[in-house]
């Protein structure tokens, strides 16, 4: 990468004998959307403070701009945050909120006014300049939070997990209002999120995290449909996977023995991954296609998905349109027969 | 209804243990108007006459003066102290942490006799008693724990991100402090002065072994009531809950109303 | 550590290091020290220990303190225990903080002027007597008893012990005690098996400090239990106030904080044990 804006080189960070990060080696680009993932505990917001300084790396080294920060204190850096909490201050209203960056740069009265308003008025929520925090809904709130990171129009915004809060169908406008910004001000985002739909909605790279170690890092689609180890396979989507012995053009596992491409030398251990969307499922026996019987069914409004069991006790899993659901007829108990285009296997070579 | 019944038992004697309570202070102010000089029933007239003589009384008012002065100095310094310590337990966690909180908790579960000999012998082996800041010091050690609890309960309710946010967003430690922290706990720091300052004003074992000639009104009370039977001491105990119940009240406003809605 | 972390840790230590263990300390030392012809020798003797610990007086105060102190904590906890229970379940949350604010008015009355409200009350020709006296009986001897020590220890203790008995009633779990009934348990039963147990470090705690202060409060029983014998404060006072000798008044207080020290710790022990042996 060409002059990135964040470098993380072999960075570990320890709480007493806990080791929460792991030798991350980490670039980010200038004016890059990035979202950090992982399940809880993984160092994802660990990462994140340690490039704000919030906590100090107990080795290796934290570039911005190509400026060594270890020893860089949090209030010298000018890497906003937008906290989980948004960490309002409850005794500003909005404006005195915004204007907070600026009055710690002793920007005078005047200008802060000006330019504390003009970010409230960009994020549409210039009437509630005056009101006090407490009186805001999450949406507004999250608002001000990110117009109060912004103002002080940093190279680099740092999100963590801020929409978790917010209900559903809040979430997808946010996702929207930070996308949009993002492209306008053309600066790094960097959003640490649990949240795959988040993650693969607004980013331009994704970091898959676990256990204080990056596992993967691509583009959302690589991830969505390339994952590259089980974890990643586990994680992100919904996957079925198989492990079994390669064949050379064909994996052999415990349902049965698949064609797929990209497999190592005959005899060695691979896994196959199989998208629950591109699983194709019917009642009626087919020539090659796996019998089972229903367990249990996910409901999630447009798609459902259905666990099955196979003879040898594997669970499946098939993600189906809502609407040819009623060409199933499905209780528990119910036999279906499983099958799959041979592209739409991939395979891992770990195991 | 046998539970019915129960509950106006326990209502009742809820009712007498009220009363008990309040008897004495309600039966001061009473008093502080009789005109007798020991009162009983049937009461005398009524009369102002023991406030009259306490305000022309020229030692009170040097008492007065040296309580409010006491009260005052000792509520900012138990305040700041109370303040560090409660900051420091909400933001640090070190090693001897426990003994570190005891030190500045422990002095209310000392009786105050104890607190008075102890003082009075240590200040005056380092030349330091018979003031008035004698009190001073001894009063702040003595209530500063009562500051501390009242601000680590507000700092309790704190966004920990908050301070965190102030600096992310360019404010030093100091800053910080000055602009997110201090605004947060300003009404628990009022409340915590008022306490302070009304605690001290009402204490009298350590104030009477500690101040030698520099006597507080507490003392001053003590002293009348080891004469005689004297009615002014029902005048001066009644504006003393005057000035004391002002504090509370404040400190009410301030503080308890907020945890209340917080 | 940085230098502002530094400035917040520091001066409590050094303050309360000055004079709160300074005097605390000291005054165990002084206990050993000398007095001669009116003034303090430092020295290193027990004389002041042999003194009061073989003197009858001494055992007789110590007992009595303990014996009233004791009565005090027992009375306050039985008289208050009705009233916190009504106060924690037989009324409002609004009733309930009400109550507690008007609990808390007393400790900003002077106990002084309290305790001499109850004198004038309590005497010979006070309120009570002259009440008594127009219905025909009396009058009754009240001041300068065990009696009038008590009642004054209670006006110290009561509103205290109400506040901390409330708390620890209200903040049971009400869900135990639904299941207790639930199972067949009575009224009165729950409350011994149930109520009591679940707020049992609460009532230890109030009980504690009721104890705490009567033991060290010289007011109630030097005006209204008339100092006879003197208790332990008392004896602090006299020793202090007269004859300079700081040392004796010393081996008192010291006599009292192990007492105290020893009492806390059986209470606290008690008071968070988990299991109770039966």
């Amino acid at each position: 990468m060409k002059d990135p804006l964040v470098v993380l080189s072999g960075v570990v960070k320890r709480f007493g004998t806990f080791t929460a990060v792991h030798r991350l080696d980490l670039e980010i680009a200038q004016g890059e959307f990035i979202a950090i993932m992982g399940p809880s505990g993984c160092g994802k917001t660990t990462t994140l403070r340690m490039i704000a300084g919030l906590e100090t790396p107990s080795e290796g080294e934290v570039r911005i701009s190509g400026q060594v920060m270890n020893d860089v204190p949090v209030h010298e850096r000018d890497t906003p945050l937008v906290w989980q909490s948004l960490a309002l201050f409850p005794f500003l209203n909005a404006r005195e909120n915004v204007e907070f960056g600026l009055r710690m740069r002793g920007v005078d009265t005047v200008e802060r006014r000006r330019r504390a308003m003009e970010w409230l008025e960009r994020l549409d929520i210039g009437a509630f300049a005056e009101r006090s925090v407490d009186t805001l809904s999450g949406g507004q709130r999250q608002r001000v939070a990110l117009a109060r990171s912004l103002v002080t129009e940093p190279r680099i915004l740092l999100l963590d997990e801020p929409l978790s809060a917010l209900d559903a169908h809040l979430v997808i406008r946010m996702q929207g209002v930070l996308t949009r910004l993002q492209r306008e001000l053309g600066i790094t985002f960097v959003h640490v999120t649990h949240s795959q739909s988040e993650a693969l909605a607004m980013a331009d790279r994704i970091v898959i995290m676990s256990e204080g170690r990056v596992v993967q890092i691509g583009r959302p689609r690589e991830i969505y449909r390339t994952p590259g180890n089980r974890f990643v396979a586990e994680f992100v989507g919904r996957n079925n996977i198989l492990s079994g012995i390669s064949r050379g053009d064909a994996i052999e596992t415990a349902l049965g023995t698949f064609p797929a491409a990209g497999l190592p030398a005959p005899g060695r251990p691979a896994t196959l991954v199989i998208a629950a969307d591109l699983v194709e499922i019917s009642q009626a026996p087919r020539d090659g296609a796996i019998p089972c019987s229903l367990i249990s069914e996910e409901f999630v409004g447009a798609t459902v998905t259905l666990f099955l069991e196979a003879a040898d006790g594997t669970e499946l899993k098939v993600q189906v349109p809502e609407r040819a659901l009623g060409e199933l007829n499905q209780h528990a108990g119910s036999r279906y027969h499983l099958s799959w285009p041979a592209d739409a296997g991939h395979v891992l070579t770990e195991t | 209804m046998s539970g019915r019944i129960a509950t106006g038992l326990l209502l009742g004697w809820l009712l007498l243990v009220f009363v008990f309570i309040f008897a004495p202070i309600v039966a001061s102010v009473i008093f502080s108007f009789n005109s007798d000089r020991f009162p009983t029933i049937p009461l005398g007239s009524f009369t102002t006459h023991w406030y009259d003589t306490i305000f022309a009384d020229a030692e009170i008012g040097e008492a007065a003066r040296n309580s409010i002065i006491v009260s005052l100095s000792t509520s900012v310094i138990a305040t700041t102290l109370g303040f560090a310590t409660a900051y420091t337990d909400y933001r640090y966690r070190f090693r001897f942490k426990g003994p570190y909180l005891a030190l500045i908790l422990l002095p209310p579960t000392i009786p105050l006799i104890i607190m008075a000999l102890a003082m009075l012998a240590w200040l005056s082996w380092i030349g330091a008693s018979g003031q008035l800041w004698s009190i001073i010091i001894a009063h702040s050690v003595l209530t500063a724990p009562f500051a501390m609890a009242i601000l680590r309960l507000r700092l309790h309710q704190i966004d920990p991100d908050l301070e965190a946010a102030a600096w992310n967003l360019g404010s030093s430690e100091w800053r910080a402090l000055r602009s997110v922290i201090l605004p947060f706990c300003r009404p628990a720091i009022i409340s915590a002065a008022c306490l302070t300052a009304a605690i001290s004003f009402d204490e009298f074992a350590v104030a009477w072994f500690v101040s030698g000639l520099n006597k507080t009104v507490p003392v001053i009370i003590l002293e009348i009531v080891q004469g005689n039977i004297d009615p002014q001491v029902n005048a001066i105990g009644s504006l003393v809950f005057l000035t004391s119940m002002t504090l509370v009240v404040l400190a009410q406003l301030f503080f308890i109303a907020r945890v209340g809605r917080a | 550590m940085n230098r502002f972390a530094l400035v917040f840790r520091l001066p409590i230590i050094v303050w309360q290091g000055l004079f709160f263990l300074g005097p605390l300390f000291f005054m165990i030392v002084m206990s050993f020290f000398l007095v001669k012809n009116y003034r303090m020798e430092e020295a290193f003797e027990l004389k002041n220990w042999a003194r009061m610990l073989t003197r009858g007086y001494v055992w007789d105060s110590y007992w009595y303190t303990l014996g009233m102190a004791g009565s005090a904590t027992l009375v306050a906890t039985l008289v208050a225990f009705p009233a916190a229970y009504a106060l924690a379940f037989r009324v409002s949350a609004e009733v309930r903080r009400w109550a507690i604010f008007l609990l808390i008015i007393p400790f900003f009355t002077s106990y002084l002027v309290r305790t001499f409200s109850w004198y004038v009350i309590l005497a010979g020709s006070g309120v009570i007597n002259a009440g008594l006296g127009t219905v025909g009986f009396g009058p009754y001897t009240m001041l300068n008893t065990p009696f009038g020590t008590v009642v004054g220890y209670l006006t110290l203790t009561l509103p205290l012990v109400v506040i901390l008995q409330t708390v620890a009633l209200a903040n049971i779990d009400q869900n135990l005690v639904q299941a207790a009934r639930n199972l067949g348990c009575s009224p009165p039963r729950t409350l011994i098996s149930v109520v009591v147990p679940l707020a049992k470090t609460g009532l230890i705690i109030a009980a504690l400090f009721c104890f705490i202060l009567s033991f060290g409060d010289f007011v109630a029983p030097y005006y209204l239990g008339g100092s006879k014998p003197p208790t332990l404060p008392i004896l602090i006072i006299d020793t202090t106030k007269s004859g300079q000798q700081w040392p004796r008044a010393a081996v008192v207080a010291v006599m009292m904080m192990l007492t105290l020290f020893a009492i806390a710790a059986t209470a606290i022990w008690l008071a968070y044990r988990r299991r109770i042996a039966s």
